[in-house]
């Protein structure tokens, strides 16, 4: 028991430690991959960006070669059976390239990563059988093995959501073939006859398309689309947390601590804008007011020129003292440099 | 009866042996293509901030109306798709039209954009250019030609900053953003985009353009090349074909933040149809818009589907709303010889009675 014990403790520390190579061995990589040029800022090798720019072209070219081979052509009453061994002699996958390796560079370093994460955890040490994600954790690294626990099932998750996507898509495939059989039936008279290999390849893919439509709009393909796409934020997460361990234990700082940094910059900014703005809208509002203070001030002046009564007068000066009330309420600082030019204006005017 | 194949093995060999042919002979084309110009039509900046820049565009004579036009382009894709090439240029028709033309563009954000806010965008970036355009044009209200995402924020913007907005133009834009048909809309329901957006960030362009190639994905990475290989003995089709590649992967990155609410407030919870939406505090009814409003859409949208926009009418607030319905798609909209003829003379013919 004890011995049996010792072995499991020994292949765990095992997997920990070929978990941590394939990190280092990752980071390695990337610290010694070549600078991306401005503008090709995902950039792969010049042979591996022609290689993928030509996989439609080459999954064309196989498509023709395939459909030469499976006999279409050969003989009028068994194209049917010569679509069906089309499609069979592709894996059922006819637009493999088209629907499954147009992976986002961002999506494919992620994959290349897991790779070689996944390939330490099922290469594995020699012998090694047991349920990781559930082994109990104790230890001094109790938590670090919680976490490498935590990646495993967020990996294995990924995994499952992935294969869950990946057989809608076949079956995409499979149903646009059926549609394009469907199309073919109905095509009886002289007028529609498919005379080339590209106009049966257009069908084709107007078929799938409607499939692959038609299933990419449903329920199913919502739940399976989204959950994969959460579990990969998960397995993500997790990754990122680990790495941010490893910057910390470095020196470095992380992205956590950046972000951080970003958000409150950006919250500063938003404070600076806001009280500038607050404060024009306060000076502009406390000119309005002066401009009418004193509009009524001009009048009133007119008016005692015009009329010079007692009663007016004192009506007047009661004015005056209500509105320079207003004034000083409003704004008193912007407001004097203010007042000084709309008095000046006003006194052109009246010359 | 007749069968629905009539292919002969001999012609089919020959087909492949041709295809070959023409593959290898127009590679060698390919080699020899200098990157792919945009129209470029001249232009001067009146705004800078940040990454963004306020061009003026300036056409051969001088603009006969008094009010310019703002483009507001999304933020996914550049704005120079309305001025990809010289014949197939949406400015330079409008220009030529007479027309005074302003764009955004919005420039490539990168992890100091990374908090930038739909506020910062609408609330902030948008009504200072806005403003720039105005100053420098010497009025106090524009009109604004929203296209795509960047129709939605114009219309955001009207809602809340009407006194600026003299006439409202929308092109494809996103009202309605749970119509049965958008696919996007579909594949975007159950992500949790906040934790998307946490452990991504700014989202990478190139992950964005593969949620776009994957709307058509036979289509649009294999079928679309294996065209190509007709035009590769074409010198002029081959530059449109490469200059369109450009366009479509030269995309910036999403700010995070503004693409989190973006999606939550917009795409999963569908909240400028119900009115809910919120920008920096200023809630958007659409019902306040009573400016004019051109609503152009694309009947094939696969990335806008037509419903998505044409609720637009039973939203605003205006009784003058004009819907204009294009025969082609989210993209043939600008480029497309039909769109050329159609498109900016039934702009400029709205406006002129408007401005």
């Amino acid at each position: 028991m004890v011995d049996q014990a010792s072995d499991v403790l020994k292949d765990y520390q095992a997997l920990a430690q070929q978990s941590w190579d394939a990190w280092t061995r990752y980071l390695q990589q990337q610290a010694a991959a070549p600078y991306a040029q401005p503008g090709a800022a995902h950039a792969g090798t010049g042979e591996d960006l022609w290689a993928r720019s030509m996989a439609a072209l080459k999954g064309y070219n196989e498509w023709m070669q395939g459909a030469v081979g499976s006999g279409l052509g050969q003989g009028p009453a068994d194209w049917q059976q010569a679509m069906q061994n089309l499609f069979s002699s592709m894996g059922g996958q006819p637009f493999a390239h088209a629907f499954a390796s147009i992976d986002s560079e961002a999506a494919r370093s992620f994959m290349q990563l897991w790779q070689s994460w996944l390939q330490s955890g099922q290469s594995g040490v020699a012998g090694m059988k047991f349920d990781v994600e559930h082994f109990a954790a104790f230890g001094y690294t109790r938590e670090r093995q919680l976490q490498q626990q935590a990646l495993a099932a967020a990996m294995q998750e990924y995994l499952e959501w992935a294969g869950k996507y990946q057989a809608l898509i076949q079956r995409a495939n499979g149903e646009g073939m059926e549609r394009l059989q469907a199309t073919l039936a109905n095509w009886t008279d002289s007028t529609r006859q498919v005379d080339s290999l590209k106009a049966l390849y257009d069908l084709w893919v107007d078929g799938a398309e409607d499939a692959y439509a038609k299933l990419a709009l449903s329920e199913e393909f919502r739940h399976v689309y989204g959950e994969m796409v959460n579990a990969q934020s998960r397995l993500r997460q997790l990754q990122q947390e680990q790495l941010e361990a490893m910057c910390r234990e470095l020196g470095m700082p992380t992205r956590s601590e950046v972000s951080a940094l970003g958000k409150r910059l950006h919250e500063l900014r938003r404070e600076v804008r806001d009280g500038n703005r607050s404060s024009q809208a306060d000076e502009v509002a406390g000119l309005r007011a002066e401009v009418a203070a004193l509009k009524r001030q001009l009048a009133t002046k007119a008016e005692e020129q015009s009329a010079p009564t007692k009663k007016t007068a004192a009506r007047s000066s009661k004015r005056e003292v209500e509105d320079d009330t207003v004034v000083r309420r409003a704004k008193p600082t912007t407001a004097v440099a203010a007042r000084k030019s709309v008095v000046r204006g006003s006194t052109r005017t009246r010359k | 009866m007749f069968p629905p194949l009539r292919l002969d093995p001999t012609a089919l060999t020959g087909e492949i042996a041709a295809f070959q042919r023409k593959l290898a002979a127009g590679l060698g084309n390919l080699q020899h293509q200098l990157e792919p110009q945009y129209a470029n039509t001249p232009r001067e900046v009146v705004y800078r901030e940040d990454k963004l820049t306020v061009w003026h565009m300036k056409g051969q004579g001088k603009p006969t109306t008094k009010t310019p036009t703002l483009i507001v382009y999304a933020l996914v894709n550049t704005v120079w798709m309305t001025d990809l090439q010289e014949d197939r240029s949406l400015v330079r028709n409008l220009l030529e039209q007479g027309e005074d033309v302003y764009l955004i563009d919005w420039g490539y954000p990168d992890g100091a954009d990374r908090w930038l806010t739909l506020d910062d965008y609408i609330n902030g970036y948008l009504d200072r250019c806005v403003d720039a355009v105005c100053k420098a044009s010497g009025v106090d209200a524009i009109n604004l030609l929203g296209i795509c995402q960047g129709g939605t924020f114009s219309l955001c913007y009207t809602a809340t900053h009407g006194d600026k907005v003299k006439n409202l133009i929308t092109m494809v834009t996103p009202v309605d953003f749970q119509t049965p048909d958008n696919m996007l809309s579909n594949w975007s329901r159950e992500l949790d985009v906040d934790r998307f957006v946490d452990t991504m960030g700014n989202i990478p362009a190139e992950l964005l353009n593969w949620v776009y190639l994957t709307l058509k994905p036979v289509r649009l990475n294999q079928q679309k090349y294996v065209g190509l290989v007709d035009i590769l003995d074409n010198p002029k089709e081959l530059q449109n074909f490469l200059r369109m590649e450009r366009w479509i992967f030269d995309s910036p990155d999403q700010a995070g933040e503004a693409f989190r609410e973006f999606i939550k407030d917009f795409y999963q919870q569908n909240k400028l149809i119900k009115g809910e939406i919120v920008i920096g505090g200023k809630p958007v009814d659409l019902g306040m818009i009573m400016q004019p409003v051109l609503n152009i859409y694309a009947e094939q949208d696969h990335l806008v589907p037509p419903d998505a926009s044409r609720v637009l009418g039973k939203l605003v607030g205006t009784t003058d709303y004009t819907p204009l319905a294009f025969k082609g798609g989210h993209i043939g909209i600008y480029v497309s010889g039909r769109a050329q003829r159609e498109v900016p003379p039934a702009i400029h013919q709205w406006l002129s009675t408007r401005n």
